[in-house]
């Protein structure tokens, strides 16, 4: 796995407007905690709009100028929200869920095949060793922590597919809040349902560790 | 047309509402944003709905619009991708219990935006470096948001050369940005 390419695949994907709903919570907090991603994100939407500029032209049969007029006049204002605590709230107020001592986390109830979670450590806790089904894309909002890889500091984003094994760690000071997007594995459902599902079971086990 | 005209009909219509301006942008946009929509497998007369919207956007919020942030086909673009959005979720069965989220996602970001200068440069230097097959297949994908399979069939090239230049302009990019 190439983590640039997943990184950027997924500011392109926003950009385009083609994430589902979990994934687009998540790609917009990203632009919105680190600068250098809000920048890769900016240029690729003006890349874009290059193509909207130089597009083919397919017109409209009956729309005028005119329709599109509105008398009134109002003055928009533009809401700037951190999407973190626009769609959660108050992280203080939040039921959070107690994994482990020191470990919590809270589920978004999003109708989506990937699952959005907020991650909360004490300051020093771990997580014991551990890989993942799926892909899992970790975002730090608050704090830090480390692992076998390097440290990850606020704004900073990690990824991890079942290759990768590792144990994190918060930092000793002041712990860490993150967001999480885990990819579900695939699930089939109908008449060969259980079968292909039997398959996939069998086929996890040759999969390289 | 050129860039600096469609900048002072925006600023008419910013500073005078002036009507005339607008159907200047309106001609100039308005069958791009349709063709759009419809390079999104969206259906003519929704396209042409859609279109009704976002021009309307722009007449109406105007006033968000800001030169010095972004190219006015960036802007127009990027109502256009939110119009987008919600047409396709309005019409999944994605449930949605929250409010419209989508709202506060795609909004501007305030901190870190580019310069229009900026961006263009960078541009500039990503053309540069891209060839004419390599850009096809950006505004394919993520412009047209086409399959690769569709790619390959419509560039009639096979499906792994595809994912592979793909592959490669998004490992690129980040070069190319610097």
């Amino acid at each position: 796995m190439n983590r640039t390419v997943v990184k950027n695949q997924l500011i392109f994907d926003f950009a385009s407007g083609i994430l589902g709903p979990a994934k687009s919570i998540f790609a917009s907090t990203y632009l919105q905690f680190n600068s250098n991603a809000s920048k890769i994100g900016s240029t690729f939407e003006n890349m874009l709009g290059e193509n909207l500029m130089d597009n083919e032209n397919i017109h409209p049969k009956n729309l005028k100028y005119t329709d599109c007029i509105d008398s009134t006049n109002n003055k928009s204002t533009s809401n700037i929200k951190d999407p973190v605590t626009s769609f959660f709230g108050n992280l203080n107020n939040l039921k959070w869920k107690q994994v482990y001592k020191g470990f919590r986390e809270y589920t978004a109830t999003i109708d989506d095949k990937d699952e959005l979670k907020l991650i909360k450590m004490d300051p020093g806790v771990s997580v014991p060793l551990h890989s993942h089904g799926g892909k899992e894309y970790i975002l730090v909002l608050e704090g830090s922590f480390c692992d076998e890889y390097g440290e990850y500091s606020k704004g900073d984003m990690q990824i991890n597919d079942q290759k990768i094994k590792h144990t994190p760690i918060a930092s000793r000071d002041i712990g860490c809040v993150c967001l999480s997007i885990t990819e579900k594995e695939v699930i089939f459902f109908g008449k060969y349902g259980s079968f292909l599902n039997l398959f996939t079971f069998i086929k996890s086990f040759f999969k390289p560790k | 047309m050129e860039k600096l005209n469609l900048n002072n009909l925006m600023k008419r219509i910013q500073n005078d509402r002036d009507e005339m301006a607008f159907s200047e942008i309106f001609d100039f946009f308005a069958p791009k944003v349709n063709a759009y929509f419809i390079q999104n497998g969206i259906k003519f007369e929704s396209s042409e709905e859609l279109t009704q919207e976002v021009l309307s956007t722009v007449w109406v919020k105007s006033n968000l619009y800001n030169s010095k942030k972004s190219a006015l086909s960036t802007w127009i673009f990027t109502i256009a991708r939110n119009k987008k959005i919600d047409f396709f979720r309005k019409n999944s069965k994605i449930n949605f219990k929250e409010e419209d989220i989508r709202e506060f996602l795609y909004q501007d970001r305030e901190v870190n935006l580019i310069e229009e200068n900026e961006a263009k440069k960078q541009i500039e230097r990503i053309n540069n470096e891209l060839d004419e097959q390599q850009k096809i297949m950006i505004k394919m994908n993520f412009f047209e948001n086409k399959s690769h399979k569709k790619i390959a069939a419509e560039l009639e090239i096979p499906l792994g050369t595809v994912k592979s230049r793909i592959r490669y302009i998004l490992t690129k990019m980040h070069e190319f940005l610097r």
